[in-house]
C-alpha cells in the first residue's frame, strides 16, 4: 500500500517479456492483456486438476454397484453388474471414458437415481446460489458497518466484544448454530419456519402459476402473489442469517484490520498531523483504501461459502448443491458426485479468475 | 497444538537475528514472547485465549484421570446399565445420551481425540507442506508451476467436501482404533499442506533474490543450506500462527464430518461432533444435556485456539499492534514477517511485498511462474479466512 | 483508484440496499403467522400434508427397488394382484380373478372398462408390457430379479394375460406381482427398452392408483390428486388432495408434525423424536407392524470353532451360537436404544406375517428375556472352557445411526455374562458388502426388508443351500423343506411346512434375529385412518388417510 503510483510497475515488466513467454511469442497486447489471457488460461488446469483428484479418491473407495446392492445379491450376479456398467475395466480406460464425456459437455446420468447430472446440477445449483446469495448479504449487512465500528473504536471494550462475538459465530458448529436459531425463531417463539425453501402452497403456486428458474425469490415475484413472496422470504431468513454469521464474522475482522492498516500508514498520519479528526480520517481517509482488499478477498470466499451451504443446507432442508452432493456421496454415486465437483469446480476457478480481474484492474501493481 | 507452540522441531534457534537485546531464554519462546509484548484489551484476549487453551489441553492429556467414566462405558462397577438419556444427577454429573453414554466422560475424552486429531493432521501437513515448498520453491522451473497450480485448485476447493472425500477414501478399510482417527486427521492434512506448501515456497523465492544469498554464494557456501536455514527460521514467524489458526480449522472440520456421518465411533474414541449429531433430535425433544455440552466444548475449545491466534496475528503486525511496549521489540518483528499484513489482512501488503522482491530478481514476470504472488498469495498465508471454511 | 474506490462504495451500498429491503419485506410481512401447509389448498378436509424422509429413486417401477419409491408406485399405479388394508395376503387388484390354469400358468382377467387417467385404455396389452420392459431393462437399480420364475407373458385378448413360469405351482408368484416390480405401467407412455423419466411420466398423467400426480419435484414434494376411475380393490382415497413432502433429517420432519406444518409424518423419525412426540397432545402417535428385520449372521467358516478355524469343532460352534442367542436381551435394545420403534423378534419370519411363530424362545429363560445359565449350560456342555472372543462387524452407516448403539449394547451384554469377550469393528458399506461375502467376517450384523409380505422372503433368500449370505450354512432338509413350500397350494399345509422350517432353522441359528421394525406413524389429532394402513403389507396408502 505504500507505493501508489500505476506506472511504477510498468518498468520491470519490459525486460521479462522476451524472456518468459518466448514460446508463444511476443505477445500482441498489453501486459495487462497477456495476465489476463494466461489467468483465464489456468481455469482448465485447475478444473482438470480437480476433477481428476476427485476421479480418483472416488475410484479407490470402490464401485457403485456394491455400494447400492451389496446387501441383496450374491457376488456373482454383482460381479455380472459391475461388468456391465464397465467398473471393471482399468481405472486409466474408465479416467480418459469419464475426461471425453466431460469435453462433450456429457456428464451422464446419476446411478442412484437415474437423472441427468445436467438437470440435477441446474435445479440444485440455482438453489444453492440463492442461499449463497442471501448469506452474502447478511454477511455484508454484519461485517462491514461493524468492521468499521471496531476499528473505530480500537482495542476498546466494544472492539473486544466485537471481535469476541466474531470469533463465536466462528466457532459455533453451522449445525448446532442452525438448530438453536431453529428452536427459538421456529419453535418457541413460532415467527418462522422451520426448514425447507417454501411452504407446500406456495412451491405449489409457483409451480403452477409462476416461472420456474429455480431461483424461488423470483419465482414467488412472477405469481405476483405477495403472500407467497413474504413466505419464502421468511424460509430464507434462518438458512441466511446462519450462513452470514459466520462469514460476517469475517468480514467483520477483515474490515477491522485493513481500516486500522490503513489507518497506520503515512498519508493517513500525515492527515493526522495536519489536524484531521479521528472520525473524518476513517471516513475519508483509511475507509475507501481499505476497501479494496476487502472487496478482494470477499470474492475469495467463495469455497468458505460453499462449505458452508454444505452444512447450512442440511440443516435447513435447502434443497441445494451441497445438500444433494452429501446425499451423493452417502449412495456413493460416482457419477453425481463427480458432475457436481466438476461444477464446483469450474464455479470455483471462475470466481478466482474475476477475482484476478478485478484485483488487477482495481490495482495495476497485482499484475506482475 | 502442544507442539505447535512450541519451535518448529526443524528450526535452528532464533540466534542472530535483529533481537536488539538478548532477553532470557524463555522470554524469547513465541506465545511467552508475545504475552509480555501484549498490552490492554489485547492481553486480556490472549490471557483467556490461553487459559480456553490450557483447559482444554489439560482435560486431554489427564482424561483418564478426570472423566469419571470410559467414553464407551454403558454399565457402573456393580453391572447396573446407565440407562439412555438421564438427566443431569449425581451419578452423571451431566446426563448421559442417547447411546446410554455419560456426557461429562464423553466431554472430557472428547477434548483427548480433538487433540490427537489435531497433533497428527498438523505435525502431517506442517511437515508435507515444508517439504513440498520448499523443494518446489528451491528448483522452480515446471515442477514449481505445476505444484503451484495443483496447491492453488486444491486449496481453492471447499475443504469440507474435500475432507468428506478424504475421509471416505481413508475409512474405507476395517477402522482399527486408530483408524478413524488416523482417517480424519489425514483428511485434514490434505486440506491444508496448500496453506504450508504455499507460505513456505513464497519464503524460499524471497530469500532466493535476498542480498545475503547472493554473497553467500559468492562466498561459497552452499546455497541450499543458506536457504534451508533462512528460510525455515524467516518461516517460523508465520507459520505458528497458521498453526493456531488451523488447530481450530480442524477441530470445527472434524465435528463437520461427525455431523455428516463420517465420524468417530462411539467405541473407539468420543467425538464432539459425532455427540452432538446424534443429540439433534434430543434438542428438538427438550433433552438439552446431551447436546449443550459437547457444543460448547468445541464452542471454546475453537474460541480458545482463535483467540490466541488472532492475538498472535496482531502483535505480528506492527501496524496493529499496540504502540506502548513496541520500541523495545519492533526490530524483532517488524523487518522479518514474511506478510507485513499479518494473517488476515495479508491483502495486497503481502503481495506486495513477495512480488517487489521478485521482480527485482526479474525472474517472476510471467504470471504462470508465480501465481502465489497474485492476490490469492492473500489466501495462501490466509489461515483465518481458511480457518473457517468448515 | 478513486473511482474504483467509489465504484466500491456504490455495490456496498446498492447490495446493502437490496438486503435492508428484502429483510425488512420479509418482517413486515411475516407478522408470526406461517401459511401452515395443510391449511390452504381448498378448504380443510379435502387436503391433506405429508411428510417424510423416504427418497426417490425413480417413479418408473422397472428403475427402482426402493422403500422409498415404492411408496409413491403404490399411491399412483395399478397391480394386478394387492393387499387389502389390514392383510398382509394379496388379493386380485385390477383383476376380477387370477389363479393356475395350468402348473406353470398363471392367468389373471382383468376387470373391463379400465382407463388410465389420461384417457388411454388399460388392457392386457400394458399388462404384457410392463412385465416385459421389466425383464428387456433389468435396471441395476431395478427389481427385475424378482421375476426369477417368469418365463413368458402373454395377451390373448384384452382382459386376458397368461403368465408362463419356468417352475410349476409357484406360491409366491402372486405376492410377487404386489411386490416393487408387479406397478402396471401404460404402454402409450413409458419406454419399451429404457427408464422413462419422471417428468414425462408426470406430464402424460400415465397413472390408475387411487391417486393420481399433478406436481412433481424430486424428493422434495409430489402433489397427489384423487383418481376417480380408480377400479382396485382398496375403496376410493378418502382425501381429494394429498401433498408429500421430503425431509432429509428426522427432526425436521419432527418439529413439522409438532408445529402442524405436516399431519402425518411416516418414515423415519428417531426414536428420541417419537418418545418426545408420545407426550405431545397435538399428535397421535400409531404404530403397526413392520417388516423390516436386523439379525447378526455367523459364518459357519470362520466363527469361533467354525469348520475352517484352527480348533474346528461343529458342536461347540453350534454351542456358541445357542448361548450368543440366549445372552441377547432383545426387550433391552428396543426400549433403550428404539424407544419400541423397534420391537423384540423371536424367529426368521417376523410377526404379523401368516406362519409366524416364536421358535427362538426356547433360548433364554423361556420368555424372550436373556439368560446367563443357560448359555454357561450350552457352551459347558459342548465343552467350551474359558471366554469366547467373538468379532463382530456391524455397519454404521447402512442401517440407521442407531447402529452402533445398538452394538454397544450387545457387547455389555455379551460380555457382563463373563462367557464372551467382544470386539466391535465398524466398516464402511462397500467394503463391509465385499468382505462379508468374503468369509472376511466371523460374526456380523444384516437387516432386511422384504419384497413381498410373505413368510418365504424371510427364508428362500437366507437358508437354502445357494444363498446371498455365503454363510456356509448348508442343509439339504431345511433346503427341501423351503422348496416345498414355495409349492404348496394349500394355504393350511403350507403355513404349517413354514412353521417346520422356522423350527428347524432354530436348532442351527445360522442367523440370529432379534430386532423387528415397527412402523410408526405421527399424525395430527384429527387425522384418521393411518391406523387401517399401518398392516402386514408394508404398504403405507394415503387414500386410506382423511383429516378433521
Amino acid at each position: 500500500m505504500t507505493s501508489t503510483t500505476p506506472a511504477a510497475p510498468a518498468a520491470p515488466s519490459a525486460p521479462a517479456a522476451p524472456e518468459a513467454p518466448q514460446r508463444r511469442g511476443r505477445p500482441a497486447g498489453s501486459p495487462l492483456l497477456r495476465y489476463l489471457l494466461v489467468r483465464f488460461l489456468l481455469i482448465f488446469p485447475t478444473i482438470l486438476i480437480l476433477v481428476s483428484v476427485v476421479f480418483v479418491m472416488l475410484r479407490l473407495t470402490g464401485d457403485p454397484i456394491t455400494a447400492a446392492l451389496g446387501g441383496r445379491l450374491t457376488p456373482d450376479q454383482l460381479q455380472e453388474r459391475i461388468h456391465e456398467a464397465g467398473y471393471d475395466r482399468p481405472i486409466v480406460v474408465q479416467y480418459l471414458d469419464y475426461l471425453g464425456s466431460i469435453v462433450r459437455g456429457d456428464f451422464g446420468t446419476t446411478i442412484s437415481d437415474n437423472r441427468p447430472v445436467t438437470q440435477v446440477l441446474l435445479t440444485y445449483g440455482t438453489a444453492t446460489l440463492e442461499l449463497v446469495v442471501y448469506g452474502m448479504l447478511v454477511a455484508l449487512l454484519i461485517g462491514i458497518p461493524l468492521g468499521r465500528i471496531a476499528a473505530s473504536r480500537r482495542d476498546s471494550g466494544g472492539d473486544a466484544t466485537l471481535r469476541v462475538a466474531s470469533i463465536l459465530a466462528y466457532a459455533t458448529p453451522v449445525f448446532f448454530l442452525g438448530m438453536l436459531l431453529k428452536l427459538v425463531f421456529s419453535v418457541w417463539l413460532g415467527v418462522l419456519p422451520v426448514s425447507g425453501r417454501a411452504s407446500t402452497i406456495s412451491t405449489l403456486k409457483m409451480s403452477r402459476e409462476g416461472s420456474s428458474t429455480g431461483i424461488y425469490l423470483i419465482d414467488a415475484i412472477s405469481t405476483g402473489d405477495g403472500a407467497v413472496i413474504s413466505d419464502v422470504l421468511q424460509h430464507a431468513i434462518l438458512p441466511a442469517v446462519t450462513l452470514g454469521l459466520i462469514t460476517g464474522g469475517i468480514f467483520l475482522r477483515l474490515v477491522r484490520t485493513n481500516v486500522m492498516g490503513t489507518l497506520a500508514t503515512g498519508y493517513v498520519e500525515a492527515a493526522r498531523s495536519r489536524g484531521v479528526g479521528e472520525r473524518r480520517l476513517l471516513r475519508k481517509h483509511a475507509w475507501r483504501p481499505a476497501l479494496i482488499p476487502i472487496i478482494t478477498v470477499i470474492g475469495l470466499q467463495t469455497a468458505l461459502l460453499l462449505s458452508g451451504a454444505v452444512l447450512t443446507e442440511t440443516t435447513f432442508e435447502w434443497k441445494g448443491l451441497g445438500f444433494q452432493l452429501v446425499q451423493y456421496l452417502l449412495a456413493r454415486d460416482y457419477v453425481a458426485v463427480q458432475g457436481m465437483v466438476a461444477l464446483i469446480a469450474v464455479i470455483v476457478a471462475l470466481t478466482n479468475f474475476v477475482v484476478d480481474v478485478i484485483a488487477a484492474l482495481i490495482d495495476p501493481r497485482i499484475r506482475y | 497444538m502442544a507442539t505447535a507452540l512450541t519451535p518448529e522441531p526443524t528450526a535452528p534457534a532464533p540466534v542472530a537475528v535483529a533481537v536488539p537485546e538478548r532477553a532470557a531464554w524463555w522470554r524469547r519462546l513465541p506465545v511467552v514472547h508475545q504475552l509480555r509484548q501484549s498490552v490492554g484489551v489485547q492481553r486480556t484476549m490472549l490471557v483467556l485465549g490461553l487459559v480456553l487453551m490450557a483447559v482444554f489441553l489439560l482435560s486431554a492429556i489427564f482424561a483418564p484421570l478426570l472423566a469419571p467414566y470410559g467414553f464407551s462405558q454403558l454399565r457402573d462397577a456393580s453391572g447396573e446399565a446407565f440407562g439412555a438419556q438421564q438427566p443431569p444427577s449425581a451419578e452423571h454429573l451431566l446426563g448421559t445420551t442417547v447411546g446410554g453414554y455419560d456426557v461429562l466422560s464423553r466431554v472430557i475424552w472428547g477434548s483427548r481425540t480433538a487433540l490427537m486429531v489435531v497433533v497428527i493432521g498438523l505435525l502431517l501437513s506442517v511437515f508435507l507442506g515444508i517439504a513440498f515448498g520448499l523443494v518446489s520453491g528451491y528448483f522452480g522451473g515446471w515442477l514449481d508451476r505445476v505444484a503451484v497450480v495443483v496447491a492453488d485448485a486444491v486449496y481453492s476447493f471447499p475443504s469440507l467436501l474435500l475432507a468428506i472425500l478424504a475421509a471416505i477414501v481413508i475409512s474405507g478399510g476395517q477402522a482399527s482404533v486408530w483408524g478413524g482417527i488416523m482417517a480424519t486427521a489425514v483428511s485434514i492434512t490434505v486440506v491444508f499442506i496448500p496453506q504450508y506448501f504455499r507460505v513456505v515456497r513464497a519464503e524460499v523465492i524471497r530469500v532466493k533474490a535476498e542480498a545475503f544469498v547472493e554473497s553467500a554464494r559468492v562466498i561459497g557456501t552452499p546455497h541450499r543450506r543458506i536457504m534451508t536455514r533462512h528460510v525455515l527460521r524467516n518461516s517460523t514467524r508465520t507459520l505458528p500462527l497458521i498453526v493456531t489458526l488451523n488447530s481450530s480449522e480442524a477441530i470445527l472440520t472434524l465435528a463437520g464430518l461427525g455431523f455428516l456421518g463420517f465420524g468417530i465411533e462411539p467405541t473407539k474414541g468420543a467425538d464432539w461432533g459425532y455427540d452432538l449429531n446424534k443429540a439433534l433430535s434430543d434438542i428438538a425433544a427438550g433433552i438439552w444435556w446431551t447436546s449443550v455440552w459437547p457444543g460448547v466444548a468445541i464452542v471454546l475449545t475453537v474460541l480458545g485456539i482463535t483467540l490466541v491466534g488472532e492475538s498472535l496475528n496482531d502483535l505480528a503486525d506492527p501496524r496493529l499492534r499496540r504502540r506502548r511496549r513496541a520500541a523495545r521489540l519492533a526490530g524483532t518483528v517488524g523487518s522479518t514477517t514474511a506478510v507485513p499484513g499479518g494473517v488476515l489482512a495479508a491483502g495486497a501488503q503481502g503481495a506486495d511485498g513477495i512480488d517487489g522482491l521478485e521482480a527485482s530478481e526479474q525472474d517472476a514476470l510471467d504470471p504462470l511462474e508465480d501465481p502465489v504472488a497474485e492476490p490469492r498469495g492473500v489466501a495462501g498465508t490466509g489461515g483465518d479466512e481458511g480457518g473457517s471454511r468448515s | 483508484m478513486t473511482s474504483v474506490a467509489h465504484r466500491g462504495r456504490r455495490l456496498w451500498a446498492t447490495t446493502a440496499g437490496l438486503a435492508s429491503t428484502a429483510l425488512v419485506l420479509a418482517a413486515c410481512s411475516g407478522g408470526g403467522s406461517d401459511p401452515s401447509a395443510s391449511e390452504g389448498g381448498g378448504g380443510g378436509a379435502s387436503s391433506l400434508t405429508v411428510g417424510t424422509t423416504d427418497k426417490i429413486t425413480s417413479l418408473d417401477p422397472a428403475g427402482s427397488y426402493d422403500n422409498g419409491s415404492f411408496a409413491v408406485q403404490n399411491q399412483v399405479f395399478p397391480f394386478l394382484m394387492n393387499t387389502p388394508y389390514g392383510s398382509p395376503d394379496v388379493e386380485p387388484d385390477i383383476a376380477e380373478s387370477a389363479e393356475f390354469t395350468s402348473p406353470t400358468e398363471y392367468t389373471v382377467k382383468l376387470k373391463s372398462g379400465l382407463k388410465w387417467a389420461n384417457g388411454h385404455d388399460l388392457t392386457s396389452s400394458d399388462v404384457k408390457f410392463t412385465f416385459d420392459r421389466q425383464l428387456k431393462i433389468a435396471d441395476d437399480n431395478g427389481p427385475s430379479s424378482l421375476l426369477y420364475n417368469l418365463d413368458s407373458v402373454a395377451a390373448p385378448d384384452d382382459t386376458t394375460v397368461v403368465f408362463t413360469l419356468k417352475s410349476e405351482n409357484d406360491q409366491v408368484f402372486p405376492q410377487i406381482l404386489s411386490s416393487p416390480v408387479g406397478p402396471i405401467v401404460d404402454e402409450e407412455v413409458f419406454s419399451p427398452d429404457a427408464l422413462t423419466p419422471d417428468d414425462e411420466i408426470v406430464a402424460a398423467n400415465a397413472f390408475a392408483g387411487q391417486y393420481t400426480i399433478t406436481d412433481y419435484k424430486v424428493n422434495e414434494l409430489v402433489s397427489y390428486k384423487k383418481y376417480d376411475g380408480y377400479q382396485g380393490i382398496l375403496e376410493p382415497a378418502k382425501t381429494a388432495e394429498v401433498n408429500a413432502v421430503y425431509y432429509a433429517e428426522s427432526e425436521n420432519l419432527k418439529l413439522a408434525v409438532q408445529q402442524g406444518d405436516v399431519d402425518v409424518a411416516f418414515r423415519s423419525l428417531s426414536a428420541t423424536d417419537i418418545a418426545d412426540l408420545k407426550g405431545n397432545d397435538k399428535v397421535k402417535v400409531v404404530d403397526g407392524p413392520g417388516g423390516e428385520i436386523r439379525y447378526l449372521v455367523f459364518n459357519f467358516d470362520t466363527q469361533p470353532f467354525g469348520a475352517k478355524t484352527s480348533d474346528a469343532d461343529a458342536d461347540k460352534a453350534t454351542a456358541v451360537r445357542k448361548a450368543v442367542a440366549a445372552l441377547i436381551d432383545r426387550q433391552a435394545i428396543s426400549d433403550q436404544v428404539y424407544k419400541g420403534t423397534y420391537t423384540p423378534l423371536y424367529s426368521f419370519v417376523p410377526a404379523g406375517l401368516t406362519g409366524a411363530t416364536e421358535s427362538l424362545k426356547i433360548y433364554g429363560d423361556g420368555n424372550g428375556g436373556p439368560s446367563v445359565d443357560q448359555a454357561k449350560q450350552f457352551l459347558s456342555e459342548a465343552g467350551v472352557s474359558g471366554k469366547v472372543t467373538l468379532n463382530i462387524q456391524y455397519s454404521n452407516d447402512h442401517y440407521g445411526p442407531s447402529s452402533p448403539d445398538e452394538y454397544a449394547m450387545i457387547k455389555d451384554q455379551l460380555e457382563s455374562s463373563g462367557l464372551f469377550t467382544v470386539n466391535l469393528q465398524t466398516t464402511e458399506w462397500v467394503q463391509y458388502s465385499k468382505d462379508r461375502t468374503s468369509d472376511v467376517y466371523p460374526v456380523y450384523q444384516l437387516g432386511w426388508f422384504p419384497d413381498y409380505s410373505d413368510a418365504d422372503n424371510y427364508l428362500t433368500p437366507f437358508f437354502l443351500i445357494e444363498n446371498f449370505l455365503v454363510n456356509h450354512f448348508e442343509n439339504q432338509e431345511i433346503n427341501d423343506l423351503i422348496l416345498q413350500q414355495a409349492t404348496t397350494a394349500d394355504p393350511a399345509e403350507r403355513q404349517s411346512i413354514i412353521e417346520n422350517i422356522q423350527e428347524s432353522v432354530a436348532g442351527y441359528l445360522p442367523t440370529v434375529p432379534y430386532l423387528q421394525g415397527a412402523q410408526v406413524a405421527v399424525v395430527g389429532s384429527t387425522v384418521s385412518g393411518a391406523e387401517d394402513t399401518l398392516d402386514a403389507s408394508f404398504k403405507f396408502r394415503y387414500g386410506a388417510l382423511s383429516k378433521g
